[in-house]
């Protein structure tokens, strides 16, 4: 439980480091967390397979969605060995539109 | 489907389990009738659930079919619960569809997001007062989105599909959401009906 909770922090603060990244995304219908006594790490869910990461993108993009989904994933893997690193993009922010 | 197949499962296991109750009825009431007991004599059950009435109506039945005189209604009922039980088997074999886009390995995006970015990119046209965006992931990489766009039923509707077609394109494509099929239908529509009036 707490090695789940130190991994979902680890996760978490490799995600939000990356250039493009808004913030952590907290899930639509299921809230996207990983629980530990009085403590839980939103944006991140830690699976006994899988590292799950919900992020929200910032709009203009430094690159394309899925190269940048990418750049989170191998960033967040190094610390999950054993488990797929899975990332997931739930919004795109926009801070600053040209079309506006 | 699951959840439909889930609740004929149940409903078949409720069933085994009454059977297995009436069974263990059966066997144990010739020793519990020696202590006086008179609650599992089956034969106190109304004729039509008594086990000989219900054992030898199977086996009419059975013999009928059997002997390949069955009615038409009959034959009927059966052909249907053939077909739904192979149309249930294939839907619980069919793979689910997936519930976020996939882009690349391990790495996926929200429906919401790309409906959303596809209604902005709709909706910056200026004639469309409205659109409608239907996205569908699927288990290749790519999403299915379905546009329809609402303008105003006088205006004229030639080019303005191949020019909300380009936008969303244009606008998936700058963000790098992968669309493997996109339509786009416009509709007419009343502006004191959509979501905004005028542009």
């Amino acid at each position: 439980m707490a090695e789940d909770l130190q991994l979902a922090r680890a996760a978490s603060e490799a995600a939000l480091a990356t250039d493009g990244v808004y913030a952590l995304a907290t899930g639509r219908f299921v809230e996207a967390a990983t629980y530990g006594a009085g403590e839980k790490v939103t944006g991140v869910v830690v699976g006994p397979d899988e590292v799950r990461v919900h992020i929200v993108v910032r709009w203009p993009l430094p690159e394309p969605i899925p190269a940048l989904a990418e750049r989170v994933r191998e960033k967040v893997a190094p610390g999950a060995p054993g488990r797929a690193t899975t990332v997931v993009v739930e919004d795109v922010e926009v801070v600053r539109d040209e079309n506006l | 489907m699951r959840i439909f197949n889930r609740i004929v499962v149940i409903l078949l296991l409720f069933a085994l389990f009454a059977l297995g109750v009436f069974v263990f009825l059966t066997s144990i009431s010739p020793f519990l009738d020696t202590f006086g007991g008179q609650g599992t004599d089956l034969q106190n059950l109304p004729p039509s659930l008594r086990p000989d009435g219900l054992s030898a109506g199977l086996r009419g039945y059975l013999t009928n079919i059997e002997n390949g005189s069955v009615g038409a209604l009959d034959a009927l009922v059966l052909i249907a619960v053939a077909l739904l039980g192979l149309i249930l088997l294939v839907l619980e074999l069919k793979p689910p569809t997936p519930r976020r886009v996939r882009m690349q390995r391990g790495t996926y995006i929200t429906r919401s997001a790309v409906r959303d970015e596809a209604t902005r990119a709709t909706e910056q046209e200026h004639e469309v007062l409205q659109s409608n965006v239907k996205v569908k992931a699927q288990r290749r990489p790519g999403a299915k989105v379905d546009v329809t766009a609402s303008v105003r039923e006088r205006e004229g509707t030639r080019g303005l599909q191949s020019e909300v077609r380009d936008r969303v394109q244009q606008h998936l494509g700058q963000r790098g959401i992968p669309v493997s099929n996109l339509k786009v239908r416009i509709a007419g529509s009343d502006p004191r009906e959509t979501k905004t009036r005028v542009k």
